[in-house]
């Protein structure tokens, strides 16, 4: 599969017309012209650490990329914190990083998105600026950074430009407890059903080629939920699906400004599940006849680095999941089946050192959450936020199998888990279209 | 004597045959009526039934837990045959007063025109209560996960006051459509719904005043939480 294999997928239905820019930034793409990389920045209100990303990016592309034509995209939700004013200040000391032949100013363009607020939307108009420059090669990063270097920029747009990949995934080091939803959900199941290990599906950073910008842009999913929540899954699907040539970046440790770890966990996995699920019925063609999951292609220097502790509270999750076997008990048997339920119950009274959801059991509850949601067995937002407490349980399982286990030894655990999802993979693809019941 | 036995007997049974002459075109005609209403009612009642069987209907109950109400108020039988009985129990209904109206008799007349102008009112409470038992349930439901994922052990007494509170509304408005004691139907819901109401807030006030202030400390002054459960980062 090379880059001329980039091909319209099912749900293609061609959207031509082009996003609409506000009259300044057209007559700066039309001033700008062309441009080989385009780097795009989303933002909203973050005034305090996009000045040193943007300053990443600017040093990345002068000491990596001296000679071509680069452009900056900052795509601002309408900042009330002088977020664009940061990132047009912010600039470089060439000198200071030593880099000699740094080309000339790089050219940037601070713009307001239009459409529905979300990072899907700002994506958007960076994709379209990107078409109207025909960039070649183009990058996404986070606003909210502390850890990019410049580095993170070639390693972004390198595979792109000169090893004609099409998709370029992050690959963080992080926590064995950072990224949970990731470790027990997202990168197994997006390994089962796709057969590609992209470690990081919804990273946040990636890299991508010109020609798959247009396919983006030509996807008719901007006014859906893709556009305030769920692109970097979508991105990350959307470019396996096609069939564009993936690869991975190692991009060292992920710092970025702390969230509240206790803002809605429930809504936040209802958008995550909501955007796999739907992505899943969307390219079910593709997925149900992969059967193997090969590696992808890992570029960048591999080295240990120190990451940042992560306090975890188990009995608040164990207690968390039992009243959600005491209380959801009977919207989970609609949504999983009275047999799936009926192996939870005992884990009502298990002391907490005993408390185990096992790698078997996780994957046919998350194999029928699917499906239900297939089915549209219930509402689906109840179905999505019902399998919080599910979460919450195996997530305590995972936390009390590895508490004495290096980050290393915990991707073991995690390695486990995915040969278990593609083992089951069949379980899933017998009864996706309503085939024999367990 | 023959004066008498015309004036006493045959009088009476000549009157009575021309009452029953003049009245016999109308009975006839009712018969026809009623008779014509049942087969049509037969029709459209099993017309129904399969159509909504075609239509899977039984099926969208079963997922929107209609026929597990319908069982536990102790109905065995199926939604489609559920509609398709009322489908047919109005036509049979409509048929009897058609048919009772073509007696032309004005006590008749005066009882099938306020009959049908109550149908319209009638139907719209059913629709009521109906839209009101569906809307109770999902709220119900929507209310018991999301007390549930905020660690509320008392969530399913939520859920079932979340699902009471929606169902006496819907009952009320349905009464006051049908015109059943409207005064006491709105002071009745007016006192028990400001009740409950109440007597929320106040049990929030007493048993939950620091998470209360916690809460609103928060969300004023921008204050992140003082101590968070854990700082597990999900994604």
């Amino acid at each position: 599969m090379g880059s001329d294999a980039i091909e319209a997928t099912s749900s293609s239905r061609q959207q031509k017309s082009p996003v609409a820019l506000t009259p300044e930034t057209e007559s700066r793409v039309q001033a700008i012209g062309e441009a080989e990389i385009l780097v795009g920045i989303p933002s909203y209100n973050n005034a305090d650490t996009i000045g040193h990303v943007v300053q990443a990016v600017s040093a990345g592309l002068a000491k990596y990329f001296p000679g071509r034509r680069a452009v900056l995209v900052n795509s601002d939700g309408g900042s009330s914190d002088g977020t664009p004013e940061a990132v047009s200040r912010a600039v470089v000391d060439f000198s200071a990083l030593l880099v000699s032949d740094h080309q000339s100013a790089l050219q940037k363009i601070i713009t307001p998105y239009h459409g529905i607020p979300g990072k899907g939307s700002a994506f958007r108009t960076v994709f379209e600026i990107a078409r109207r420059l025909k960039a070649k090669a183009c990058a996404v990063v986070d606003s909210d950074l502390r850890s990019i270097t410049p580095e993170w920029i070639e390693l972004l747009l390198r595979p792109v430009l000169d090893e004609k990949y099409d998709y370029v995934a992050p690959y963080y080091l992080r926590h064995k407890y950072d990224g949970t939803i990731t470790n027990s959900i997202v990168y197994p199941l997006t390994r089962a059903l796709y057969g590609h290990r992209v470690r990081q599906p919804i990273g946040g950073d990636f890299g991508f080629s010109g020609r798959l910008t247009e396919h983006y842009l030509d996807q008719h999913v901007w006014e859906s939920d893709v556009a305030r929540f769920g692109i970097d899954i979508w991105m990350t699907t959307e470019a396996i699906a096609s069939g564009a040539r993936v690869c991975q970046s190692f991009l060292g440790a992920k710092i970025h400004n702390p969230k509240d770890p206790a803002s809605d966990l429930a809504a936040m996995l209802m958008q995550v599940l909501g955007a796999v699920f739907a992505l899943m019925e969307e390219h079910d063609r593709v997925w149900l006849n992969r059967k193997e999951s090969m590696p992808m292609k890992l570029f960048g220097f591999q080295y240990e680095v120190g990451v940042e502790p992560v306090n975890v509270n188990v009995e608040r999750m164990i207690a968390a999941f039992q009243l959600g076997l005491e209380d959801l008990a009977p919207i989970w048997e609609q949504i999983l089946g009275r047999e799936i339920v009926a192996e939870l119950l005992p884990l009502r009274t298990a002391p907490h050192a005993e408390f185990r959801i096992a790698d078997e059991l996780w994957v046919r509850v998350v194999y029928e959450a699917a499906m239900a949601y297939h089915a549209r067995v219930l509402p689906r937002e109840h179905l999505l936020k019902a399998l919080t407490p599910l979460y919450l349980g195996r997530t305590a399982t995972f936390v009390l199998e590895t508490q004495g286990l290096t980050t290393a030894e915990a991707e073991g655990r995690i390695e486990q888990l995915c040969r278990v999802y593609e083992s089951r993979k069949s379980y899933l693809v017998e009864r996706w279209h309503g085939g024999p019941q367990a | 004597m023959k004066d008498v036995f015309d004036k006493a007997l045959l009088a009476p049974l000549e009157y009575l045959g021309g009452q029953v002459l003049a009245v016999l075109p109308n009975v006839l005609a009712m018969g026809i009526i009623v008779g014509v209403g049942l087969v049509a009612a037969w029709t459209l009642g099993h017309a129904v039934e399969r159509l909504l069987r075609v239509m899977r209907l039984d099926e969208l109950c079963n997922r929107l837990g209609v026929n597990a109400a319908l069982a536990r108020g102790g109905v065995k039988t199926d939604p489609s045959r559920i509609v398709g009985r009322t489908a047919y129990w109005m036509v049979v209904a409509f048929a009897v007063i058609a048919g009772l109206g073509a007696l032309n008799l004005q006590p008749i007349n005066r009882f099938a025109q306020s009959f049908l102008a109550y149908i319209p009112h009638a139907l719209t409470g059913g629709v009521i209560l109906v839209a009101g038992y569906l809307l109770s349930n999902f709220i119900s439901q929507g209310v018991l996960i999301a007390a549930v994922n905020a660690g509320l052990p008392p969530a399913r007494l939520i859920a079932n006051m979340a699902r009471w509170g929606v169902q006496l509304f819907a009952l009320a408005m349905a009464l006051e459509e049908l015109g059943i004691a409207q005064s006491v139907v709105i002071v009745g819901f007016g006192i028990t719904f400001g009740g409950v109401v109440f007597a929320t807030c106040l049990a929030f006030g007493l048993g939950a005043k620091d998470l209360a202030k916690d809460y609103l400390e928060r969300t004023l002054s921008n204050r992140p939480r003082d101590r968070a459960p854990d700082d597990l980062r999900h994604l």
